[in-house]
């Protein structure tokens, strides 16, 4: 809604700035000129902007686009995805992980609901007072397209008894209250657009400047109550909500070993090959699996540790001779060991697995 | 003119809490501390190997008082609050009190060093590396600490670091026979 009628809206008060049928001076029409560049540029930016947010919401990843949902708990204004504080990295992961096993975006947006509060969504929900919220732009929109249109209205109609002047003044006042009535944000505004100035008489003058007061005051009044809530919010005893709105849910997955190789996982896209290697072998000691042991082998190998990364996939050989994988880290182990026995098993793993995933690399370094 | 002005005012000042009224219900909670969303549920599970590779289940401590506290070698209040944990557990240890701590998003060296420097080393430190059980205990950040009753309950929950007198008000009444 909010591109259209902002187009809307900018449109209307750049035909209301720009196409007056009266004869102006010199310098009115530069200052003319001038607002309908800003306003055009302030477009240009407002649509940029636009484009930009719409770009990053649809990202791909499910993960992703959840974690810009959600509101960073540790900062100010920034949301999951974007903050660098490290709980923010922890729920990531944790988005990250609960993505990994099958969980649906509801069940994991309901899980960090239930342990930070409904807060922790950046939208406020669509329904009672939160709908104010989301109606606050629109209105201030709306506002701000009224002024202008009131006034082309005026203008176009034949004006009986007194000035056009006079009257596009009096239609200036009137839309300014309602404005300022009607909505905060149109506060923003400074002094509305005042028809006939430079050739106005004392009254008009008298008129003008107390429109321009009302405005003046509205934005003032506007940026100390901004200003006040943000500045009281921490102090305010609210706590009206608390965890009334959640639904119960499943806490964790159940599976604590699912778990910790999802975090493990984490560890070696952040490079910390250490760290994940301490969860698999602790991982290990509950679940001896091939392939834990598998992925434990493939980040000693990162991490350097290749001989104990050899020992690994010899492990799981013994048991299962032409498992693919199992030929693939032995060779890799051996090969980071440079050693030159690393060859055959990687070219018993291309004869046992040609469509393998990493197969490709696998010819590559072969040659 | 002034009527005008006074009626913008009205207008926006109605506005402005009506919006703020929404904010305070539709996103609760007290902005600056900790959420309550934990307080009064039983506790979130906490199990795992210690820094000491021992075996850890909050669940196998029903009848102690349990104090997890997150923390991590990378956080300065952290630093400050440990030797306060570590007296606490020597002071109400026999009285059944078990200080828990959990290192976030950490490496073992790093705690270890910090555990070292801070005379904490008796402390029994659960490794949260990738900050799973941080998230699942619902924190904020570095430190926080949750107060566990002797039925497995989260009593109590601090944002930042705790101090001697919160202690004293908050924990020892729980440790009451």
């Amino acid at each position: 809604m909010t591109p259209r009628r902002a187009l809307v809206g900018a449109v209307t008060s750049i035909g209301a700035v720009t196409s007056r049928p009266r004869a102006l001076t010199g310098a009115a029409t530069a200052r003319r000129f001038a607002a309908g560049l800003a306003l055009a540029v302030l477009l240009l930016a407002a649509a940029a902007g636009l484009w930009r947010s719409a770009r990053t919401e649809s990202h791909t990843d499910p993960a992703r686009r959840l974690a810009a949902e959600l509101r960073c708990p540790a900062c100010q204004g920034e949301s999951v995805a974007d903050s660098r504080s490290p709980i923010a990295a922890a729920m990531r992961d944790a988005i990250g992980g609960q993505f990994a096993q099958g969980r649906s975006p509801e069940q994991v947006r309901a899980y960090l609901v239930e342990r930070y509060g409904p807060e922790v969504l950046a939208a406020p929900p669509a329904r009672g007072p939160g709908l104010l919220l989301w109606a606050a732009p629109a209105l201030a929109l709306l506002a701000g397209a009224v002024p202008p249109a009131v006034r082309a209205a005026r203008r176009a109609r034949p004006v009986a008894g007194g000035t056009t002047a006079d009257g596009a003044t009096a239609a200036g006042t009137t839309a300014a209250c309602a404005t300022a009535d009607g909505t905060t944000s149109a506060g923003a505004r400074p002094a509305p657009e005042r028809p006939g100035t430079g050739a106005g008489s004392s009254v008009r003058a008298g008129r003008s400047g107390a429109s321009g007061r009302v405005w003046y005051a509205a934005a003032a009044c506007l940026l100390v109550l901004v200003g006040g809530v943000a500045v009281a919010r921490p102090y305010l005893p609210g706590r009206a909500g608390t965890g009334a709105a959640t639904e119960p849910v499943a806490g964790r997955t159940g599976d604590p070993v699912a778990d910790r190789l999802v975090l493990a996982r984490s560890m070696e896209e952040q490079g910390r090959y250490d760290a994940a290697a301490e969860i698999y072998r602790d991982v290990l000691e509950q679940r001896p699996a091939d392939e834990v042991r598998l992925r434990l082998a493939f980040t000693l190998i990162r991490s350097g540790e290749v001989d104990r990364a050899e020992r690994l996939a010899a492990e799981v050989l013994a048991g299962r001779p032409d498992a693919p994988d199992a030929l693939l880290m032995l060779g890799l182990a051996r090969r980071a060991g440079g050693r030159r026995d690393a060859e055959e098993p990687l070219r018993r793993f291309l004869v046992l697995a040609p469509e393998h995933p990493a197969a490709p690399e696998v010819r590559r370094l072969l040659g | 003119m002034p009527g005008i002005a006074l009626l913008a005012l009205l207008g926006v000042v109605a506005l402005g809490l009506a919006l703020t009224a929404t904010v305070r219900e539709g996103t609760g909670h007290d902005g600056g501390s900790a959420g309550t969303s934990t307080v009064g549920r039983p506790a979130p599970p906490l199990a795992g190997h210690t820094l000491a590779g021992e075996p850890f289940d909050l669940a196998a401590q029903h009848g102690r008082v349990v104090l997890v506290n997150l923390f991590a070698s990378w956080c300065g209040p952290c630093r400050d609050e440990l030797p306060l944990l570590a007296a606490a557990q020597r002071r109400w240890s026999d009285r059944g009190l078990r200080v828990v701590g959990v290192d976030v998003r950490d490496s073992p060296e790093a705690v270890r060093v910090l555990l070292a420097e801070t005379g904490s080393t008796e402390l029994t430190v659960l490794p949260d590396p990738a900050g799973a059980t941080a998230v699942d205990w619902g924190a904020r950040g570095v430190p926080e600490t949750f107060l566990v009753d002797r039925d497995g309950r989260v009593t109590q929950r601090v944002a930042g670091p705790v101090t001697a007198g919160w202690l004293d008000q908050r924990l020892a009444p729980l440790l009451a026979p």
